[in-house]
């Protein structure tokens, strides 16, 4: 079963899925994960994200939340928040479990 | 009923939206479009939504400024979207803001549903121009009257519904 732990920056998220699921392998800095794959390497965020959740069933997956703050005036910017909300709601669905991070407190929202 | 929906950039709320439209029996559905299109981003942006409603039996209305004129008749199941775009366009293309409100509680009082969407974009922690700052403040102002007005409050974080007031709908659960 896939694990995500999201929240925004410093939230905790890390610490937090790693005390849950010690014995797990994790993929901490999800959300610069993505923005290699799309920004980077071209790949459509959707297609990226079904294709890391078939090869990794059982992964723990940890990310930052970017899209709750003024649309950016870069491009770049824009697509990235875009790739990452696109990429994380695939993710989110394929997992069994969510779990949103707030000052270290982790709040099970699936 | 009458539903707010947040959430950040890409978080998959207006697909939430659409499908809880969609899952309400009965009525004429409504779109109200409120993105004036001036680029290719913007342009796409329109495209996607669209075909993200496709099939889903809306009836489009373009309303960038002014709600109140939005031929919209009575009784119908009205999707909103959004609140971000409507208060820049009134803000910033010679409108006035403060028209929003009482015509999104006309449009709730004389629909038989209306499902408002808005964005989080207060949590990035920049410093902003004055200009932002006031559109920030009265986006924020808007948001909190329309979420008094909802009976049901929804924010979506990457495709999974939390509910912030009252139960989420059970049409999607």
């Amino acid at each position: 079963m896939i694990r995500l732990y999201i929240g925004g920056a410093y939230q905790g998220q890390e610490a937090l899925a790693r005390r849950e699921n010690p014995e797990s392998e994790t993929f901490p800095d999800f959300h610069e994960t993505i923005r290699r794959a799309v920004l980077s390497q071209g790949q459509e965020a959707r297609d990226f994200a079904r294709r890391f959740c078939a090869e990794h069933p059982d992964a723990v997956v940890i990310a930052d939340e970017v899209g709750a703050g003024v649309v950016p005036v870069d491009a770049r910017d824009r697509a990235f928040r875009e790739a990452v909300g696109r990429a994380l709601c695939v993710v989110a669905q394929e997992a069994g479990q969510v779990t949103r991070c707030v000052c270290g407190i982790g709040v099970r929202i699936k | 009923m009458i539903v707010l929906v947040t959430g950040g950039s890409g978080c998959g709320k207006s697909t939430w939206a659409e499908k809880l439209i969609a899952s309400a029996p009965g009525g004429n559905r409504f779109y109200i479009a409120t993105m004036q299109a001036r680029d290719g981003e913007s342009v796409r942006r329109v495209e996607r939504h669209r075909a993200q409603r496709a099939g889903l039996g809306f009836a489009t209305v373009e309303c960038g400024k002014d709600l109140a004129s939005a031929a919209v008749p009575a009784g119908g199941v009205v999707l909103l979207e959004d609140l971000v775009n409507l208060t820049a366009n009134e803000m910033f293309d010679g409108g006035s803001v403060e028209r929003i409100f009482p015509a999104l509680r006309a449009l709730g009082r004389r629909s038989r549903h209306l499902v408002m969407v808005t964005n989080d974009v207060f949590s990035d922690g920049i410093a902003y121009a004055e200009t932002t700052r006031e559109y920030l403040r009265r986006l924020a102002l808007l948001n909190r009257q329309a979420a008094e007005l909802a009976g049901c409050v929804v924010e979506v974080v990457y495709s999974i519904p939390v509910a912030l007031k009252g139960e989420l709908p059970c049409i999607l659960q």
